[in-house]
């Protein structure tokens, strides 16, 4: 009895590992992002279609270890990694510690190809490191029943007649009063850098790192305590909820408690299938007196040094962001906008049809921002560890905090964090 | 009197404990859009599902989640069975026998779980990788086999068995590997159940050993499956709630299972 239980656990181990990774080929290429299997199989099965023989096997990571998981496997020149996500504010942290292969060559043709704010992105030090594939946007949205029981009239769709966010929040109050909403507005990316930048960029108060070599931090500027005070206020004046994380939001809008809500092309396709949902579409607001800004930026893809397959990565990489076709692909499955300039295009009268009634005008808004307003993030080698501590800034100042205080000492921590960089 | 608010109170913590796992059960059933409609404010609908669905469970069951439950038992029921084989021949050999620098030996053994396996994960892949392991069952499975706390359990228990019953076997003409079979594993099975119960949970939780070695999603496990429903921008939750409660209640009923095993060798394993 003893002897077969000990046969058959070998039997098993071995068992186990002959089942090896016979997909190891010359022919087969690794590709590693977050997202879920089905957001990139068109692409995949759009490239394969055109190169026979060679196969595109996705690996998803969870979003939340991405970053560690690469720079472990990166930092070990792990070569079973050809084609990687690369989160585009970081790409100067990675093409630094050398994790991502050159692409200058390329550097005319993704001028020529990408929307505006997408190629500046990509460059660090002179050189072209990923190349881009999605890009965002952030809109108003805002529920229509309840401006309606409050009297108000909703914002326009037409860029030209974009609200500012004192109107906005005026506008939300009535329609807590008056209209039976839980809550006046809420921003979607709560905590989060990518959302928040705009506010202070719409005062003047600049995106908080400066320099010539981007350490420096600025996020005591008039323009940052003036809108991290206004920040605050939407919270203690019980305008936007305490206790929701970012992306926990949208619940929230579904379910019709929510005036107005800001966030992203991809909440067009959620909002879209609530059935009982009454909504509109219309442009990301400023401050009065200050700068029409608006979030963008989103993923670019790159290519590992390490990997044995060079020259099959670029030809992936070519079709997924150069070629209009496969760029339109990597949208399919998911709501997110294309990079490239002819894709683009093609791609907005899908997401200004995606709702119906309800969506019209998200294209004409997304053309705009993309040539008038979007400001991407800063490029610094120091993006991750300034991320961090942005994200628990504004959450301390949403719960509370002096805005001014805080953002002093989220300047003393950022420059302790890049101590070592410099 | 008080002997019944003690068991009042006691309901009342026990009811707190649970009432979270309460909460993500009665979220599984539920359809998407109605899981956060009840949360603010509080009410029974909060933890009764007004329609209770399975729809979740059925979503599961055909996605890439079905498969990394497979596989995560896999992983865990080999590794349980050759760990087991492992460990209490260690075990065998660090207490029925006697050697120069057994001692020494056994302090390797303690020192090895003293040190958290995620301190050595990141070198250890790295000669994974090199060994051709990445994205295999083998490289899942290997890290779990030799555990130091299994080891050291089997140990203690082992040193409890009398050196007489030894001596009459030798003396009957049974050889090392008959005593080790016939008299040592028969009589330990609570510490066997108990050193496996630390062997499965060690692989059925593991999380950054599988990211580290490359799992493609063939090899996937259900921990990393469950992270992964986390979209960037949408997240189902209420398939999350299913997939979270699936990954408890398989654990929870193999230590119901075994529990009286479980504390008996718990119970014992300190005696001689």
């Amino acid at each position: 009895m003893k002897k077969s239980l000990a046969l058959m656990s070998l039997l098993a181990v071995l068992a186990a590992a002959g089942c090896g990774s016979g997909d190891a080929g010359a022919n087969t290429l690794s590709f590693l992002g977050p997202e879920d299997p089905k957001t990139f199989q068109p692409v995949i099965d759009g490239f394969e279609a055109e190169h026979p023989g060679v196969r595109i096997a996705y690996t998803q990571i969870p979003f939340d270890q991405l970053n560690s998981t690469l720079q472990q496997r990166l930092a070990a020149e792990d070569e079973t990694i050809d084609v990687y996500t690369v989160d585009q504010p970081r790409v100067s942290a990675l093409a630094a510690r050398g994790f991502l292969a050159d692409l200058s060559d390329w550097k005319d043709r993704v001028k020529q190809a990408a929307l505006p704010a997408q190629y500046d992105v990509n460059e660090f030090r002179g050189k072209l490191w990923s190349v881009p594939i999605w890009t965002s946007d952030q809109f108003l949205f805002y529920n229509k029943t309840l401006l309606k029981q409050a009297g108000v009239t909703p914002p326009s769709s037409d860029p030209a007649e974009r609200w500012t966010w004192e109107r906005t929040v005026e506008a939300g109050r009535q329609a807590q009063a008056r209209g039976g909403a839980q809550w006046a507005l809420i921003p979607e990316q709560i905590e989060q850098y990518y959302q928040l930048q705009s506010l202070p960029e719409s005062l003047g108060g600049g995106s908080g790192i400066t320099g010539t070599d981007m350490l420096t931090p600025a996020l005591t500027t008039e323009g940052w305590i003036k809108a991290m005070t206004w920040y605050r206020d939407l919270f203690a004046g019980g305008l936007a909820p305490r206790g929701v994380g970012s992306f926990q939001t949208s619940p929230l809008f579904t379910e019709g408690k929510v005036a107005f809500f800001a966030g992203g092309p991809w909440d067009v396709g959620t909002f879209g299938a609530a059935k009982d949902l009454d909504w509109g579409v219309a442009p990301y607001p400023y401050f009065e007196g200050g700068k029409q800004v608006t979030p963008t930026g989103s993923w670019s893809w790159g290519i590992n040094p390490a990997s044995k397959r060079q020259r099959l990565a670029r030809e992936f990489l070519e079709y997924a962001a150069l070629n209009p076709e496969g760029n339109l692909l990597t949208t399919k499955a998911s709501p997110i906008i294309p990079a490239n300039r002819a894709a683009f295009e093609k791609y907005v009268p899908t997401l200004d049809a995606l709702a119906g009634e309800k969506s019209r005008g998200a294209g004409e808004i997304l053309t705009y921002d993309a040539d008038h307003t979007a400001v991407a993030r800063p490029r610094s080698v120091g993006y991750i560890q300034f991320e961090d501590i942005m994200t628990k800034t504004f959450a301390d100042i949403r719960n509370g905090a002096d805005p001014k205080t805080r953002l002093e000492q989220a300047a003393r921590e950022v420059t302790t964090a890049w101590a070592q960089l410099r | 009197m008080s002997r019944r608010l003690y068991t009042l109170l006691a309901t009342v913590i026990g009811l707190a404990f649970a009432l979270p796992l309460l909460w993500a059960l009665s979220s599984s059933l539920r359809g998407g859009s109605e899981i956060f409609q009840h949360i603010s404010r509080l009410s029974w609908e909060t933890l009764v599902p007004a329609s209770p669905t399975l729809a979740n469970y059925g979503a599961l069951a055909t996605g890439a989640f079905g498969r990394a439950i497979l596989n995560s038992l896999l992983v865990a029921l080999v590794t349980v069975v050759a760990g087991l084989l492992i460990s209490a021949a260690a075990a065998f050999g660090l207490s029925a026998l006697r050697f120069r620098g057994q001692g020494a030996l056994f302090a390797i053994v303690v020192l090895s779980f003293l040190i958290p396996f995620d301190a050595i994960a990141i070198p250890l892949a790295t000669l994974f990788r090199d060994w051709d392991l990445t994205n295999t069952y083998a490289g899942l499975i290997l890290p779990g086999l030799g555990h130091g706390l299994a080891i050291f359990l089997l140990r203690q228990f082992f040193l409890a068995i009398p050196g007489d019953l030894v001596e009459a076997a030798r003396i009957d003409g049974l050889g090392w590997f008959g005593v080790f079979g016939r008299i040592y594993l028969p009589l330990s099975r609570p510490a066997l159940v108990s050193a496996g119960l630390t062997l499965f949970i060690f692989q059925w939780q593991s999380y950054v050993w599988p990211l580290l070695i490359g799992t493609g999603t063939d090899h996937q496990l259900g921990p990393i499956a469950l992270a992964n429903m986390r979209g960037q921008f949408t997240i189902d939750y209420g398939q999350l709630f299913a997939g979270s409660i699936v990954l408890t209640v398989i654990p929870l009923l193999i230590i119901l299972r075994f529990q009286r095993h479980f504390t008996q060798s718990i119970a014992t394993t300190g005696l001689k």
